[in-house]
């Protein structure tokens, strides 16, 4: 078998394709580009938090127990709002946030595996036994945002949903414990 | 053994094979890879346009999330 040049629609065929390769690489190396350029700049990542947690136990103790649940103000001034997400309700219900400040939203689960999404923000995460979820974000508008269970958890998925009342700072108070709830409407 | 009995589909002039003019061929070759390309090419910006507008005027806006 001799080597013959190819034709010269074939060479042109793959001058295209070489083309075309090139184009979609230089695309995919924006797209990714953008996405590190935002992660770099204003620090938009996807939630990546592993930590592990006893689901078995950690209604009895430890920072998901009863009384800690909700929206708690830290010394510092930091904002940290902690959810148990159970079939088929999150607890607490109504959970209280600033507009305009940096929230660490934190949950767990004792059951089965739960999601859920804030409506308007990009808060959307799932939340797996054994693992505490945490997402931060800062809600930029005030308002009540629906917050549901994305995962199909079990025949009460569709009741399971909780409202998230982001409130202006001149609401936004916090008692002497450090603790802020929905406020009465 | 051929079955001269049998049917064949060379007897159908539209089922045969038309002779290839290999100037003809090299005419289409220099236009239909430019077409292909125009038409994916449109395929994929409109994409990428739908993309960036999501990105830049719905997810962005929303806030930075961590």
């Amino acid at each position: 078998m001799t080597d013959q040049p190819a034709p010269t629609h074939e060479r042109r065929i793959l001058g295209t394709e070489l083309l075309w390769t090139f184009g979609v690489g230089v695309l995919v190396a924006a797209i990714l580009g953008i996405i590190v350029f935002t992660a770099l700049t204003i620090d938009i990542n996807p939630p990546s938090n592993v930590e592990h947690i006893d689901p078995k136990t950690l209604h009895l103790s430890g920072e998901f127990a009863e009384q800690n649940l909700g929206t708690t103000v830290g010394a510092d001034g930091g904002v940290t709002v902690r959810v148990i997400a159970t079939q088929f309700m999150f607890v607490p219900r109504c959970i209280a946030v600033p507009r305009g400040r940096l929230v660490t939203l934190r949950f767990a689960t004792p059951d089965v595996v739960h999601g859920l999404l804030i409506t308007g923000t990009n808060v959307n995460t799932m939340v797996v036994p054994g693992f505490v979820s945490q997402v931060y974000t800062t809600f930029t508008r005030t308002g009540d945002l629906l917050m549901p269970c994305h995962e199909y958890c079990g025949l009460g998925h569709s009741d399971m949903w909780a409202n998230v009342q982001v409130l202006p700072d001149s609401e936004f108070k916090p008692d002497r414990d450090g603790r802020v709830s929905c406020a009465q409407r | 053994m051929i079955a001269t009995d049998q049917p064949s589909a060379a007897d159908a002039p539209s089922e045969v094979a038309d002779e290839v003019d290999e100037a003809a061929l090299a005419q289409v070759m220099r236009v239909v890879p430019l077409g292909a390309a125009v038409l994916a090419g449109t395929a994929v910006a409109l994409l990428v346009i739908g993309y960036l507008a999501i990105y830049l005027l719905i997810f962005l806006p929303r806030g930075a999330v961590g």
